[in-house]
């Protein structure tokens, strides 16, 4: 999509045991503490944004127009005199509400069509995986416009279409991770001792995929708030007075000279969350894959 | 190597072919009017409506309306443009090299700083430089392109007046490509450091070492050669990413290129436009990314008699 899927991230050896709590042994890893501090912080910030904000993010002339930041104004105003950190504070709700559905849409069915493909093999895992491989290939920024083509323009729209786009890249490594799980003896004896297609799939299989789509789902969610402030900032998503960041910063190019602050914190928003929730992942995926811890 | 070829090969074109079944369906995925849709800006009366839907062959079935536009493609006909009204071709043909351009500028600038980070990073594993160059990696990661190239047109353009804002010279084609190309050499930064490190704890590394070859024909030589070979890999996907980001990124700096044309065109509704854009968008990037392979494929026999 916008951004690029760092690739030597995809694989994700199947959990190892972890010793002393998972929580803890997040904290000891430098990457887990802060990406963890900084999802937490976003996550109260969008829960107590009213009192956060000391202003309504829609309420034009709370201040002058394009006053620079200041006490009163900590990321100063628009030009519509609204204040901009009010509005940033809000954009977290619209952000983690994006990022949530968005990988909520692609992660169950990225999941549901690995499994099926990796577990029938044959000719449905050469049909699913073959469309997947194609689906690939036309870059997920193609395959969400051809979804904003389709569905229009507009937020709701654009957090489906990064959705719909990212499908794909859960699927495969959904089903590269079944491939390697199947070949092991527990599933063999499952399958000997009599266990339905069902129950082999959702009872043996799903368990085993779920640390990786843990690691690879948060890191999800950074490339999909990417991939959605993209189209907003495009103008196919948030539209106005939407306190949306993408948005916000395609508002602030024809200001850009006169009042940069318009540019310089909604982009910051952006790249802290961002920042946070790849920090975050890095951070689980270093706790269930100690090999990666060594290096 | 033939048969791979032929393979490689033959896998593209049915992707292509996909593309164009795709294409096809995507205007009957259109909740409502599609020929309403476009035409709502126009204030069409009913009857010029229809006289639109049976010029685009949307009154025939579907498998007719499949043959009627395989038929105009093969004849090198996209169909004309609802916006532009020019014929989609046209306008695609001089709107793609501009894309093309500004997407190898990119991969180069990507390559040139993601492997030097990554290989050094690698070499002085465990240091500060290695903890450095990963933060500086991981900071390019999460730094959207699009915020990146308007911190660098405030900086570079409208601050120090070093370089235009917009144009279609070489040197307006700076920012775009350096914006562009940083997001995916942090990317890139990281698959070297990681890759290189697998190489460099390999028995054939050590022996060279312990057969007393100079350190810079060990780094050079042995390591880097092999640590290459993941990274060539990985180059056609690369190119697609780019030109992925190259569809935002020529928005920020109105680089007249192809992803200027898909906006406007997504917001216009402009169905032909958007088609046609699709279609050669997709066959553009399997082909390029067939002839990486191939390329990859040429340096690295255990792939060709895999």
């Amino acid at each position: 999509m916008a951004t690029s899927v760092d690739l030597s991230e995809q694989a994700v050896p199947a959990a190892a045991p972890v010793r002393g709590g998972f929580l803890r042994a997040l904290l000891r890893s430098p990457s887990g503490a802060v990406g963890l501090v900084i999802v937490l912080t976003l996550v109260l910030a969008a829960i107590f944004a009213p009192y956060i904000a000391p202003f309504d993010p829609l309420r034009m002339a709370a201040g002058p127009r394009l006053s620079p930041p200041s006490l009163d104004y900590l990321f100063g105003t628009d030009d519509f005199g609204r204040d901009v950190f009010s509005r940033v504070v809000y954009g977290t709700r619209l952000t983690l509400q994006i990022g949530l559905i968005a990988v909520g849409i692609s992660l169950t069915s990225g999941l549901l069509l690995g499994l099926v493909g990796g577990y029938g093999g044959g000719w449905t895992e050469r049909i699913l995986m073959r469309g997947v491989d194609i689906l690939f290939s036309f870059t997920e920024i193609v395959i969400a416009l051809a979804c904003l083509a389709i569905l229009g323009t507009g937020l709701t729209n654009a957090m489906i279409a990064v959705g719909i786009a990212s499908i794909p890249f859960y699927a495969r490594i959904t089903h590269s991770v079944v491939l390697v799980e199947k070949n092991k003896p527990y599933f063999e004896s499952a399958i000997s001792a009599g266990a339905g297609h069902l129950r082999l799939i959702f009872v043996h299989l799903l368990p085993n995929v779920v640390p990786t789509i843990i690691v690879v789902g948060t890191l999800g969610i950074s490339t999909a708030v990417l991939a959605a402030a993209g189209l907003s900032f495009l103008g196919l998503g948030a539209q106005p007075p939407a306190p949306e960041w993408g948005f916000m910063l395609a508002a602030s190019r024809d200001l850009i000279s006169r009042a940069p602050w318009n540019m310089i914190f909604p982009g910051l928003a952006i790249a802290i969350t961002v920042l946070g929730f790849n920090l975050l992942g890095d951070g689980i995926r270093e706790v269930l894959d100690p090999r990666q811890q060594r290096r | 190597m033939t048969r791979y070829l032929v393979q490689r090969l033959l896998a593209a074109l049915f992707t292509i072919w996909v593309t164009t079944v795709a294409v096809t369906l995507l205007i009957h995925a259109v909740p409502g009017d599609p020929v309403r849709i476009m035409y709502a800006k126009f204030q069409a009366t009913p009857e010029q409506i229809e006289a639109i839907r049976s010029r685009l062959g949307l009154d025939e079935p579907i498998w007719v309306q499949y043959g009627m536009f395989m038929g105009r493609l093969f004849e090198g006909d996209l169909g004309r443009s609802i916006v532009g009204d020019q014929p989609v071709l046209d306008i695609l043909l001089t709107r793609f090299p501009p894309t093309l351009l500004l997407a190898s500028a990119s991969l180069l600038i990507a390559l040139v700083i993601g492997l030097s980070l990554g290989f050094l990073a690698a070499y002085k594993r465990g240091t500060a430089t290695d903890i450095a160059a990963m933060v500086i990696a991981i900071l390019g990661v999460s730094i959207p392109h699009f915020w990146l190239g308007l911190i660098l047109l405030f900086v570079f353009a409208l601050q120090l007046g070093w370089l235009p804002v917009a144009g279609s010279d070489l040197r307006s084609l700076i920012l775009p490509a350096v914006t562009l190309g940083a997001a995916n050499a942090a990317v890139l930064a990281r698959l070297t450091r990681s890759a290189m490190i697998d190489i460099f704890d390999q028995d054939f590394v050590r022996t060279a070492r312990a057969k007393g070859l100079p350190k810079s024909i060990v780094l050079y030589r042995h390591a880097l050669r092999a640590g290459l070979v993941p990274i060539v890999s990985m180059m056609g996907l690369q190119f697609a990413y780019m030109m992925g980001g190259a569809i935002v990124v020529e928005n920020v700096f109105a680089w007249n290129g192809v992803g200027r044309l898909a906006i406007q065109a997504v917001f216009a509704r402009d169905y032909p436009m958007i088609q046609g854009f699709i279609l050669v968008f997709a066959t553009v990037v399997v082909l390029v990314t067939v002839v990486i392979d191939l390329l990859y494929a040429w340096l690295d026999p255990r792939i060709r008699y895999g």
